[in-house]
This record gives C-alpha cells, structure tokens and sequence, in this order.
C-alpha cells in the first residue's frame, strides 16, 4: 500500500495552563490516516482540539506522546512541509502588501523558481478567483477575501498535501461554494486535502471521508455515506401521483411484505435554495446588463 | 539545509520585518523627536561656548543617540516579534519550510537594519549641525585655531555611530532572547530594560572584581561580567572627534566590533533554544 499523506498514532496532547502544573488535555490518544488524493474532513464543535491536531500535524506544536508523519516524514522536521500548504483557521497577513505581493512573498519564502513565480502567482490568484482585488492592499479585505488570498498562498508553491483550517467559517454560502469547488478541483489535479471544520452541512457533500473529534477522542471515522445512510431504508422520490394511485401503491408496498415508514416531501438544504435563487438572480442581472448594452 | 535558500529566507523575512517597522508611526515620531532634540542642542549657543559649544553638541547628540537608540532597539523589538506572534503571521510563516532559526535572524536582522536607519539619520543630522557650528565659529575666531583644516574629525562622529549601531545590534538580541520566553509584551520590555542598565553598569562589577580576593564571589562576579556584556565599551566617545593625540586604534574598533557580533550571536543563539520549544 501507499504511504498514506498523513499518519497520526496514539496522539495525546497536554497543554500546561496555570501555574500549578493543571493540564488541559486537547488531544486523546488519537489515530488517524489519511490517504493519498482524499479530501479529508476534520469534524467537531468548537474547542474539540481541530486546531491542535493541524499544528501537530505540521510540526507547530509538540505531541505529548504519540507521532505523527506526512509522507512518512516525521512532522517534526522541516523537510516533511516541503509540499505540505496550510490555510491557518481566520487568517491575517501583512496588511501593507498587496495580495499579489503577499502571495508572491510566501512563493518565495518556498523557494520557488525565479522563472516561474510569476506564472505561478497569477494561476494561484486566478484559480481562488481574485485577480480583481489582487493589486488592492491586504489590509482593505473583508474576510471571505482574506479566506480567498490566504488559500492562494498556501497553494503557491504547487504542494501535495494541502492542510486547510476552517476554510469556510465566517464565509457567505457563496463563497464557501467557491471553496468547495476549489478543493474539488484541488481532488482532480491529483492533490490530498485535509480539511476542519465545525460547519457539518458545508462539508458533507465534499468530503471522502470524514473524522469527527469530541473533547478531543475521536467519536467517528468513516466515508460520509456509510456513516449517514440509514442501511435498513430505502426513499422512493414520487411525482405526479394522485391520492387513488397511492392508496394503490401503499397496498402494493404492504402485499410486497414491505412497511411504509414515514411520509415526507423531498426538501432542498436552505443551503441549496439559497445558491439557487442567488444564481439564478446573478444570471438575470447579467442577461439584463447585456440587453441594456445592446440598445 | 541548503545554505543559499537559508540565506534568501532570512533576507525575505528580515524585509518585512523592516518594512513593518518603518511603516509604524513609533518609529517615525521617535525619529523626528530625536532629530529635533539633536538640533535644540544648538540653542544652548547664547552661553557662548566658543569651541567648547562643539563639545557640548557633540556630547548632547551622542546622548540621544544612545537614549532614543536603547529606547527603540527594545521597543521596536519587542514590537516587531510580539506582532508576529499575535497577529499569527507566525504561524503562517513557520508551517512553511522555514527553519525557526531563520525566523529569529530575520526578525533580527529587520530590527538591526531599522536601527541601523535610525543611527545613519542622527548622525547625518548631527555632523551637519556640527559643521554649521563650525563654520560660524571659524568665521569669528579665525583661523588660528586650526591645526589640519578642520577642528571636528567627522569621521569619528560616524566610527561612533557605528560603535552605537553595534551594541544597539546586542540589545536587539537579548530583546529577542527575552521574548523567546516571555508571553507579554511588557514582560519583554521591563526585562530588557533591565538588562540594559545591567550591561551600562557592568563596568562596576568589573571594578569590583579586581578588588577582590579569590573566592566564590570572585567567580560570581566574573560570571555576571561574562554573561552581560559590557556596554561601557562602546563608548570611546570622549576619545573621539577631538583629541588627535588620543585617536582609537584600529584595532581597538575591530576588537568592539567583534565583541558585539559575539554577544549579538549569542544571545539570537540563545533565543533559539527557548524559541525551539515554544508553542507558536
Ligand atoms: N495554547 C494553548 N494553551 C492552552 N490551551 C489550549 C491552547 N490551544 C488550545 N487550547 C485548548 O485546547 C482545546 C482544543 O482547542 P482547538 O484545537 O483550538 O479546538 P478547535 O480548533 O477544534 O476549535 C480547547 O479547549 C482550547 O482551549
Ligand atoms: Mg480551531
């Protein structure tokens, strides 16, 4: 088998709080793998210690007891984040530097090549979608484009593994679409995703395979399908069928030997309904301006 | 560990260090307070000092040098490393292949080139005032007074800067070694500030020491007079600028200079070790 992106073992983190040697454990004896090209979701309510295991993931901080390896480097040496990307949970940078700057700063700071930094920039900025904001200064952002700018600087340097901290929290639905769709695209160019996040409905229809963390134990670990699927039910999505026609079906169900359990109607996500209606309106608004500029 | 990419991080981080620094209004008004106290000086003309005046300015303006440098190099420091820190630019940074070594250099080396600024403007400013004096004075008391065409080796005035710029060098690293263990800003200040009137009067202990007879005292105080450099050094300003018998050697200036690269290293050295473990 592969070497699995990330390997994390028995991992237990103490943190000394006060002054009389009182512990709060963040981590618990924590197992963890995740494979190559998978998009990985970190699971947990806030203080579940997400952002403990991402910084000993990446060598920020020092496990208690347990290891922890990328690649099958140990996390510990600076070699192993050589293609490792980090998106850190509500990001802040350089306020003065432009984005393009700042995103050409960390290329830099990653040992790029001179010939293809610029190439590099521009596709990173272009690929989270801001290459109108690019030349404004940092310090001007609103939040969803420092999410933006922060996931272009982790990607810069064309890394493998790409570790991304709450990637959608304090995001509007359409931007935590945009993200979603980065991170897909992340998946097609081959890459492995790691991703925390406490936003359970954002993450679903994303993730492989996800982790949930409570108090700092693993609770769960599994694809997402085979944790949320009820396995002894089947729904059928009905259209078009009068009240005779279902009293006929219903008894057709019950001579089959089957049960009619529950009744409902098929709802979109708030969610969903909420990027539809918001596209739908964008398309409008955009068919409008066209019209106008035709006349 | 490739020597040259090591290289090109430092200089990148110590950049922004720098760019940072100069962006913030501290640096700009401590600037401007330090070159208008350096230019009152002159007020003091009407007391008529004749060539003593140059004396006076030079004395006063190697005075801010040294007042307004120490308050800076601790401050901006701390400034400089507790931003990172809070701001978690830190964090972005050190996930990236970038040793923590290299981090503190280059926090260091931002911190010494902002000073490094600092003492280039002060002592431009300073020789420019002491020329004009110069003139002034020529003019009234002629030209007897002369011996090799001028009565101030400006030269000096910079050699001394210099001198400054090296221990302000020392005191920007044992504000990062205090740092790599502190968890407030404050802490850092008040420590360094400490330890800058340490270093000022560690020539005390030195004097102490020789009056000593052998025994543990005798260690501790020698200890103490290793492990905190002696600042008293760097002042060879009374030497300077004037007394043309008395001109410092060369290899007086190299000797300081080396001494001050020593402790610099050390104390960024030492800043590591605690800076290892820390939990960023
Ligand atoms: N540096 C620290 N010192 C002390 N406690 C910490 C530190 N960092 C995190 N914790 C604690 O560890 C727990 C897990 O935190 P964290 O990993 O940030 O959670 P999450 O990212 O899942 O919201 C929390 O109870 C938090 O208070
Ligand atoms: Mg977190």
């Amino acid at each position: 088998m592969a070497t699995p992106a990330i390997c994390i073992r028995n991992l237990t983190k103490d943190f000394a709080i006060g002054m009389r040697g009182l512990k709060l454990r963040a981590v618990e004896d924590l197992c963890l793998e995740v494979g190559d090209n998978e998009i990985f979701g970190l699971l947990g309510p806030n203080g579940s210690g997400k952002s403990t295991t991402i910084k000993i993931i990446l060598g920020l901080l020092e496990a208690s007891t347990g290891n922890c390896e990328i690649y099958g480097k140990p996390s510990k040496l600076v070699d192993a984040r050589r293609r490792v990307g980090f998106l850190p949970e509500s990001p802040y940078f350089y306020r003065y530097l432009t984005g393009r700057e700042l995103v050409r700063y960390y290329a830099r700071i990653c040992m790029v090549a001179r010939a293809e930094i610029d190439a590099a920039v521009d596709s990173v900025i272009k690929l989270v979608g801001m290459t109108e904001a690019a030349d404004r200064r940092v310090g001007t952002y609103s939040k969803g484009m420092l999410q933006r700018i922060g996931l272009a600087q982790s990607l810069v340097h064309d890394p493998q593994l790409v570790i991304l901290d709450e990637p959608t929290a304090g995001v509007d639905p359409l931007g935590s679409a945009a993200i979603a769709e980065i991170v897909r695209e992340l998946k097609r160019r081959g890459k492995t995703i790691l991703l925390s996040s406490h936003l359970l409905a954002q993450v679903e229809g994303l993730c492989d395979r996800v982790a949930i963390l409570h108090r700092g134990k693993l609770v769960r670990e599994g694809r997402v399908d085979d944790l949320v699927e009820e396995k002894d039910a089947e729904s059928l999505v009905v259209q078009g069928l009068n009240a005779e026609a279902r009293a006929a079906v219903e008894a057709e169900i019950k001579a089959q030997g089957g049960r009619l359990a529950r009744v409902e109607k098929p709802k979109l996500s708030l969610d969903a309904y909420f990027l539809k209606e918001v596209h739908r309106r964008e398309i409008e608004h955009v068919t409008q301006q066209e019209g106008e500029e035709e006349l | 560990m490739n020597i040259t990419d090591s290289f090109t991080r430092i200089r990148l981080i110590a950049g922004t260090t720098f760019l940072e620094a100069v962006r913030q209004k501290f640096f700009n008004s401590l600037l401007l307070i330090s070159i208008a106290l350096v230019a009152s000086s002159t007020f003091f003309q009407q007391f008529d000092f004749g060539t003593g005046e140059l004396k006076f300015i030079t004395d006063f303006g190697f005075g801010a040098l040294f007042f307004f440098g120490s308050i800076l190099s601790i401050t901006a420091t701390t400034q400089l490393f507790f931003n990172e820190m809070e701001n978690r630019t830190a964090l972005t940074m050190l996930a990236k292949p970038v040793y923590k070594l290299e981090f503190l250099t280059g926090k260091f080396l931002g911190a010494h080139l902002l000073m490094l600024c600092f003492t280039l403007v002060i002592t431009v400013v300073l020789s420019g005032i002491l020329y004009w004096r110069e003139m002034v004075l020529l003019e009234r008391l002629g030209n007897e007074l002369l011996s090799n065409g001028s009565l101030i080796r400006y030269g000096d005035v910079f050699l001394f800067g210099f001198l400054q710029w090296m221990k302000f060098g020392i005191i920007a690293a044992f504000v990062l070694f205090v740092a790599s263990f502190s968890n407030t800003n404050l802490y850092t200040i008040v420590v360094s500030f400490f330890m800058l009137i340490i270093c000022q009067l560690q020539y005390i202990a030195r004097d102490t020491y020789s009056g000593m007879e052998a025994g543990w005292e005798r260690i501790l105080v020698l200890g103490l007079g290793l492990i905190f450099p002696n600042f008293q050094l760097f002042n060879i300003g009374d030497q300077l600028v004037f007394d043309v018998e008395k001109a410092p050697a060369v290899s007086t200036v190299f000797q300081i200079t080396g001494y001050g690269a020593f402790y610099s290293i050390a104390f960024v050295l030492l800043a590591q070790v605690n800076f290892r473990r820390r939990e960023i």
